[in-house]
């Protein structure tokens, strides 16, 4: 291949350019629209709510990219699914964020848009983080209702996921800032307490179009569920706001009378918690951009974990057997992990290593961060004959048994069995990361496309495995697999410490149950 | 001498307790009545002191308690109570200063019976006051001899029916003037000397708020001229210990006139102290004690200038209103002097002169001295009550202090501004900022997002301020600043100006009052009493009427401060729950700290 391929720096430019466009949400008439209304915008809501300078973790902000335009140049149609997700301080606590952005499409709910506000309560869910939802939503996007309204993961879920977290302990706070129509009205109603800004936010089943068609009653928009009417009538909402800072200030007030959940429950605070002293890594962290962006040129992995780590040390466990996953203990931000790493294909003492490390790391109540960079596991009469499909289901049996917050990083290729046994999403890693150059699919392009025309007797035929390379690569590219959700967002390689330590950081709250494995097969 | 009474209190008590201290002199100091004599004295004997020292104020320039003082058998650390007496009464003051050759505001008598041929050669302008009278009455400012005669026929006429005696003052009129004053000293053995000049024109409604030495302004003959009057003036009145002898300094003649002596020391005497390297309280007790002043004229040395000003407990941008209240944080600048009995937690109350205390310093010429005043103004900080250090650190600041302009009614022609609170704001968001930042950890407060620019931090007081990166970079770092913060927000001082920004506080009442200050029957009943009619303005929690329901009386109040803009019941209406009463229409409470 002669091809000059971007370098990960330059990928990792690529990725900014296209944060900076979806932040700024939807068309510019749209957003001044928003702002003359003297409301503030999405963005800008979310920075107001969270603590003077607290960081955002935000949660697949490239959602819905070049999903629902009308071609290959409306990639931006539905910035960031028209919906802010992520992780914040408020009053010194993690808390989910969860804000509509009116700006796009009226901030209604397109399929990515529904999936998205459930992953923010799946990680609110699973790590015991107040919900703060900043509503301003015209509802379910009604052109694709079947993909959004009916299945068990579609918008009802929304308020299934609040009842039972509330009922968890889990703070569900609303703040309604613009419109909340129909199921969305929900909303504030399923919340523990609610905001609602006078004079701008709305909350009805019913539209009063909706209501003249069905009684032919007219009434006005503000008369029928208003701030007033439902802050001094109907008690949908408990607070009622000047304007979009003044119910942000609320919020803050709120969320600081809720009971912290620290010292309260037995989390990851103990002896794997993290500590106000710890090191920096050793090794500049600006060498992650010289990984090879071709997932066939091999590196050495440690390069990549000691750029991360504090101190940049490793606790390398097992470093002469299985050498092509490396397992060891390290700490980021003082808090301790234990990384499983690939340092190229599995085979059956890697994946025996990788199983004994899971286990391990389960045993002692330590977080367990993989970086995935899978071409899959090792082929051939040897291997199969000598059961690497044992070896490999030992892995993925651990895996998927561990008990311990799971963070997966793809930095490479994440391909067939390999996603599995390194803890893909269908693993339920509490987080899930892609670097800018990560690629992901069941094979490669070229195996697939060779396998097909194989089966289909065209061995040879380029025109036949032309296309199937090209879909395998639109595909698998890292902005295919963001968009649809597949991962918590691409992030700049420089910022994969920071980003661990944050979501180390928000896991360490919630309890986790004693270990215990499905049968191992011998 | 072993043990001296200080008939005084604050700063001074602390001032002359320290040189007596020095001298392994006890100090003694009074505990209240300090303007009952008899008290003092007698505390005086029960403390078992040999002297009496009354510091300024209170019973420092009262001859009889200096009479008393000796007649108990105490030392009076003072001037002898004859001098007292004369220097009291201001027509005598002046007589003994003519007598002395010390020059005087030309003034002369006119009446209708007898005739002054002096008055048509006075230069102007001249003031016309009537010799009977007081405040004001028949009081001009005459500018030119055009207008002399006509403005005598008015003060006469009213001077004639307000007193019935139509006998006129016409004096010399100083526009702009200067106050200087002399530091004299004497002893019992015949000795009198100064101490060189001092410039106390900074005044507010004649009360001092800055003064230096020497006095910047003089030439070598006015300076000549004064120091010399000043001495001939204590030597005619037979003058011993401490001593001021002030001038006015007409700016526009440079002519100096004597005003008055004062006779004790002065709250300025430490700028004086400052450049001559001497203690004037040990002085004062040696004088005192019987022996001689020990240095000669010749002897004085000058060097460098001092600059002093007053910290009063007054609010500088409210009329210089006296301020009460508990100082919760004081910070006095370290490397300076400070004159001060002034510490943290202490309460000041308004049934004492409101001076908390003096910054003095001393450099080797005005302009530097004046600079390390700005800079040790700026790390004063008092918090709790309201002082006039920002004001005193604007004014030390200005162009007109640094060239030295300011003449007596300079503050009362230009009153004190507020200042901007932009920055002390934004200095304040930092401080709670740094105070409540996460420095270190994957959540410290950077502002982090994702692969895109950190998010400034808006830290919320009277209205958002949002931080640069600057705070970003170094969160932790505290400004030098005097600061406090409550839960309710910070106090903090910037260039000695106390600054208080709440944070808002969503819970208020200022915030949405749900139907816009409509008030509602809050029970089904009757309403007993309607107290406000459309048009009245009401304060928030006024009492609009009553309404009587289920044996209880609902007092139904205003909302906020505001204008009643509807009546919608009678008194004895019954009214449902919920019906509109009253309306009341907000206006927006000036708000300034």
């Amino acid at each position: 291949m002669t091809t000059l391929r971007p370098t990960l720096g330059e990928l990792t430019e690529e990725l900014r350019e296209r944060l900076a466009t979806v932040r700024r949400g939807g068309s510019e008439s749209a957003r001044r629209k928003h702002t003359d209304r003297g409301k503030l915008l999405p963005r800008e809501r979310v920075d107001r709510l969270l603590d003077p300078g607290s960081p955002f973790l935000e949660l697949s902000p490239l959602a819905a990219y070049g999903m629902y335009g009308r071609g290959p140049e409306d990639a931006y149609a539905v910035p960031s699914a028209g919906i802010i997700t992520g992780i914040g301080l408020i009053e010194g606590r993690e808390c989910v964020v969860v804000a509509n952005d009116a700006t796009v499409k009226g901030g209604t709910y397109y399929p990515i848009t529904v999936k998205k506000h459930l992953r923010a309560q799946a990680v609110a869910a699973e790590n015991a983080l107040p919900c703060v939802y900043l509503v301003d939503s015209g509802g379910a996007f009604l052109p694709m209702q079947d993909e959004v309204f009916p299945d068990r993961e579609h918008f009802g879920r929304i308020f299934f996921n609040q009842a039972t977290m509330s009922a968890r302990g889990i703070p569900q706070i609303a703040a309604v800032l613009g419109s909340c129509t129909a199921g969305g009205a929900y909303v504030p109603a399923m919340s523990d307490e609610t905001v609602i800004v006078k004079d701008q936010g709305t909350i009805f089943l019913g539209g009063p179009p909706l209501v003249k068609a069905a009684t032919g009653e007219v009434v006005s928009a503000e008369d029928l569920g208003g701030g007033l009417v439902h802050a001094s009538k109907s008690g949908v909402v408990d607070h009622l706001a000047d304007d979009d800072a003044h119910a942000l200030d609320i919020v803050r007030s709120i969320v600081a009378t809720t009971r912290d959940s620290r010292g309260h429950e037995a989390g990851f605070e103990g002896p794997a918690g993290g500590s106000q002293q710890f090191e920096e890594p050793v090794e500049d962290p600006e060498g992650l951009y010289d990984v090879p962006v071709d997932s066939r040129t091999p590196y050495d992995v440690r390069d990549v974990i000691r750029r991360i780590v504090d101190g940049s040390r490793l606790h390398e466990f097992k470093p002469l057997y299985g050498d092509t996953l490396v397992c060891g203990f390290a700490e980021i931000y003082g808090r301790r992990v234990g990384i499983v790493a690939n340092n190229g294909i599995l085979f059956s003492e890697s994946a025996l290593k990788g199983a004994h490390f899971v286990e391990l790391c389960n045993q002692r109540g330590i977080p367990l961060v993989f970086l995935q960079n899978i071409s899959g596991f090792m082929v051939g009469r040897e291997y199969e004959n000598r059961g690497i499909a044992k070896d490999g289901a030992k892995l993925v049996t651990a895996v998927s048994c561990s008990v311990v917050p799971k963070f997966t990083v793809v930095i490479g290729g994440s391909y067939g069995a390999g996603n599995y046994g390194m803890c893909g999403r269908a693993y339920d890693p509490r987080f899930l990361w892609m670097w800018p150059n990560a690629k992901i699919s069941v094979m490669g392009g070229e195996q697939a496309a060779s396998v097909l025309a194989t089966v289909a007797g065209r061995p040879d035929d380029e025109g036949f495995k032309a296309p199937i390379r090209e879909q395998y690569e639109t595909q698998g590219n890292a902005y295919y697999a963001t968009a649809r959700l597949w991962d918590d967002g691409i992030i700049d390689p420089l910022d994969t410490r920071r980003v661990l330590g944050m979501a180390l950081q928000a896991t360490a709250h919630a309890p986790v149950p004693a270990p215990s494995y499905g049968v191992f097969r011998m | 001498m072993n043990t001296v009474f200080i008939a005084n209190r604050g700063e001074i008590a602390a001032r002359i307790a320290r040189t007596c201290e020095r001298l392994g002199i006890r100090a003694v100091v009074s505990t209240g009545d300090y303007l009952d004599t008899d008290a003092q004295v007698s505390q005086a004997l029960a403390a078992g002191a040999q002297a009496v020292h009354p510091g300024y104020g209170f019973l420092s320039e009262n001859a009889a308690f200096a009479r008393a003082v000796m007649a108990a058998g105490l030392v009076w650390v003072g001037p002898p109570p004859e001098a007292m007496a004369a220097m009291a009464r201001k027509d005598k003051a002046r007589e003994i200063a003519v007598a002395a050759g010390v020059p005087v505001v030309p003034e002369y008598r006119w009446s209708s019976s007898e005739r002054s041929e002096r008055v048509e050669t006075a230069s102007f302008p001249v003031l016309v006051k009537a010799a009977a009278g007081g405040g004001g009455k028949g009081m001009r400012v005459v500018r030119s001899a055009a207008e002399l005669d006509e403005a005598k026929a008015a003060a006469a006429r009213e001077a004639a029916s307000a007193f019935g005696d139509d006998t006129l003052l016409i004096e010399k009129y100083v526009e702009r003037g200067r106050h200087i004053e002399v530091q004299v000293f004497g002893d019992t053995h015949g000795n009198v000397i100064h101490f060189g000049t001092r410039d106390c024109s900074a005044q507010r409604r004649h009360q001092k708020v800055v003064e230096e030495a020497p006095a910047p302004t003089l030439s070598d003959e006015q300076r000549a001229l004064v120091q010399d009057s000043a001495v001939a003036l204590a030597k005619q009145v037979g003058y011993t210990n401490a001593g001021t002898v002030e001038f006015l300094l007409d700016d526009d003649t440079g002519e100096a006139y004597f005003l008055e002596m004062n006779t004790r020391l002065q709250v300025e005497h430490p700028v004086t102290e400052e450049i001559t390297g001497l203690d004037l309280v040990e002085l004062q007790l040696r004088v005192a004690a019987g022996e001689p002043l020990g240095v000669d004229q010749e002897e004085v040395a000058f060097t460098g200038h001092a600059i002093e000003v007053r910290i009063y407990a007054e609010d500088p941008y409210a009329g210089f209103l006296p301020q009460a209240g508990t100082a919760t944080l004081v910070a006095w600048p370290a490397g300076v002097r400070v004159d001060h009995a002034l510490v943290s937690g202490q309460v000041v109350s308004t049934a004492f002169d409101p001076m908390l205390g003096k910054v003095v310093v001393h450099a080797e010429d005005r302009e530097t001295a004046r600079r390390a005043l700005v800079e040790a103004l700026d790390r004063t900080g008092i918090l709790g009550i309201t002082t006039n250090t920002g004001f005193l650190r604007q004014l030390v600041a200005s162009e007109e202090f640094r060239d030295a302009a300011i003449d007596t009614a300079w503050l009362d022609r230009n009153p004190p501004q507020p200042p901007d609170p932009t920055e002390a704001r934004e200095l304040a968001a930092r401080i709670w900022y740094d105070a409540h930042a996460t420095t270190t950890g994957p959540f410290a407060s950077d502002g982090f997002r994702l692969g895109g620019p950190a998010a400034d931090p808006v830290v919320q007081l009277d209205v958002p301020v949002t931080l640069g990166r600057h705070a970003l970079r170094s969160p932790g770092r505290p400004p030098r600043t005097t600061s406090r913060l409550t839960r309710a927000g910070i106090e903090l001082a910037h260039h000695g100006q106390r600054w208080v920004f709440h944070r808002p506080d969503p819970f208020d009442r200022t915030h949405a009052a749900g139907a816009e200050g409509t008030v509602t029957s809050p029970m089904p009943g009757t309403v007993l009493d309607v107290r406000v009619a459309e048009g009245d303005a009401v304060e928030e929690g006024q009492v609009l009427g009553v309404v009587e329901a289920m044996k209880m009386e609902l007092a139904l109040k205003a909302p906020y401060a505001g204008t009643v803009t509807h009546v919608g019941v009678r008194a004895g209406q019954q009214v449902t729950l919920g019906a509109e009463l009253f309306l009341v229409e907000a206006v927006e409470a000036a708000t300034d700290e």
